[in-house]
């Protein structure tokens, strides 16, 4: 059973077609780019696929369930399975590294325990350490993206989404977290990451997904940005 | 302690000057409330003493002996609208006029029981009789005169009944106010925190999450603000006991003839108003909370 399944996917805004009858499968540690021009579609793929919108037709099956079946009490467990790090960080400003990363765990109520013994463990794997007591502002663009990541990974998801998380931030720092969503999919996480990096996508040889006006172009293991 | 609690916590010390005003604005609120309730059940008291004293008295010529009067007396007290009849003779209205006159000596030298007529008092159960049972009576054989308070106590019900209305539209109106003081103050609260309550949901919050420290914060003031307001209360109506201003009791206009001690009443609205309190600020911020988290 595939982990994630698009099968005939639509969704429009107004007049416009943001996926136009999409299918894809994606399975259990993979790691996949979602490559092309703005307006392809590749954030649409993402807001379905964490249920922030619905689609106007088709499913979409994570683990086996439609996603339009989670009830609004199973939208945490689906969010907590599904980690995002975004393009525009979304931190909190009057909280430091260890708090904006506490928080994912607050609000699944758990202990300071859990909170103590996670949160170092994962800054460390992002290369945050000594950064635990800086407040956003205090960091690079690098490391307030490797931070978004810090938080995405409290819950151990079982997929982790980068949407554009190399738009904001310059080539060495975009390096860094391509090297480290890499080791994160390499210890059996799958990863999703849109992008607009071809030296990236290129680099990395992996599968990638070309959209274009809201249809698949192309789907390649090992694929390049520009076929 | 629970996270919720310390979320409660924070949004409280983050907006200290809008939380006062909020607890300003509420405990004011309630102790109008407290306030138009007490006069609302004083006027209420008020009138109920008025209209137990309220008695027509019907007074006898001379001529008119002790047993034909003892006879309307007999027929008053099998009539249905009546309440109370009591004969007064003449030697009993002359023990009255000298109690009521006992220090102007002068007066009471000239004055003979059989100057004074004998009468009836007669207390009727709906004072809304008394003019009825004067009309009746004036036609009779025998009286002389019937004489009633009619207009003061018409004026004092009309004025009353006023007190009751506007009362229970200003409670009304101050409840309306109330809640709408805790919508406004949680969805300020909420706009103020929308980014991280909007991150909260990313990172998987659920909604009984982000609902609950909003919710404390409603509950919180409502109950203090009703707390505060039913201390101030309290004491007005302690002053207002030690005066004793309502020996008798305080009537309740909606239960007929019951009547309840002063302290006990105001331990009643107390408590009113502190659940009233709770209530309103868990509707509040409930209603607030739910809006944001359907948007």
């Amino acid at each position: 059973m595939s982990q994630i399944e698009f099968i005939n996917i639509t969704k429009q805004y107004g007049n416009f077609k943001a996926l136009d009858n999409i299918s894809f499968t994606i399975n259990n540690g993979e790691f996949i780019f979602l490559v092309g021009p703005s307006g392809a579609g590749k954030s649409t793929i993402i807001k379905l696929l964490i249920r922030e919108e619905l689609s106007d037709a088709g499913e979409i099956l994570f683990n086996g369930k439609n996603i339009r079946e989670f009830t609004q009490k199973e939208m945490p467990d689906l969010r907590r399975k599904i980690g995002v790090v975004f393009q525009d960080f979304k931190l909190l400003n009057s909280k430091n590294v260890f708090e904006n990363v506490s928080i994912a765990l607050e609000v699944v109520n758990s202990s300071e325990t859990e909170i103590k013994s996670i949160v170092p463990n994962v800054l460390n794997l992002v290369g945050l350490t000594d950064k635990i007591l800086s407040f956003p502002k205090q960091l690079s663009g690098g490391e307030r993206q490797r931070l978004c990541i810090a938080r995405a990974l409290a819950h151990e998801p079982d997929v982790l989404i980068a949407d554009e998380a190399t738009g904001n931030i310059d080539p060495d720092a975009s390096q860094e977290i391509l090297d480290l969503l890499g080791k994160i999919n390499s210890l059996g996480t799958t990863v999703i990451m849109a992008t607009h990096d071809e030296r990236m996508v290129d680099q990395m040889k992996k599968r990638v997904l070309r959209l274009d006006k809201g249809s698949i172009i192309s789907d390649k293991k090992g694929g390049k940005y520009r076929e | 302690m629970n996270n919720n609690l310390k979320l409660f916590w924070h949004n409280i010390k983050k907006e200290k000057l809008l939380s006062v005003s909020n607890l300003l604005v509420m405990t004011s609120t309630f102790l109008l409330l407290g306030v138009f309730i007490n006069i609302v059940v004083f006027s209420q008291t008020a009138l109920k003493y008025l209209e137990n004293q309220a008695q027509i008295t019907i007074f006898f010529k001379d001529e008119f002996t002790e047993e034909k009067i003892k006879t309307y007396q007999s027929e008053l007290q099998n009539d249905p609208r009546i309440m109370d009849v009591s004969y007064v003779s003449k030697e009993d209205a002359l023990r009255i006029f000298r109690e009521m006159n006992k220090d102007e000596p002068i007066l009471l030298e000239n004055i003979s029981a059989s100057v004074l007529p004998a009468s009836l008092e007669v207390k009727t159960k709906d004072i809304t009789q008394l003019k009825n049972i004067s009309e009746e009576f004036i036609q009779k054989e025998g009286v002389e005169d019937v004489q009633f308070f009619e207009d003061v106590i018409q004026r004092f019900s009309v004025w009353s009944r006023t007190v009751y209305i506007i009362g229970f539209i200003l409670v009304l109106v101050f409840l309306i106010v109330s809640y709408s003081v805790v919508v406004s103050t949680i969805r300020t609260s909420i706009n103020n925190r929308g980014e991280e309550l909007s991150i909260m949901k990313l990172v998987g919050a659920s909604d009984e999450y982000v609902k609950k420290p909003f919710i404390y914060q409603g509950v919180f003031f409502g109950v203090l603000s009703s707390f505060i307001a039913s201390i101030i209360v309290f004491l007005l109506d302690l002053t207002a006991d030690k005066l004793k201003i309502f020996s008798d009791g305080l009537s309740l206009g909606f239960i007929p003839g019951f009547f309840i001690s002063p302290l006990i009443f105001s331990l009643i609205l107390c408590f009113v108003l502190i659940l009233s309190g709770f209530l309103l600020g868990l509707l509040g911020s409930t209603t607030a909370i739910k809006k944001y988290l359907q948007s």
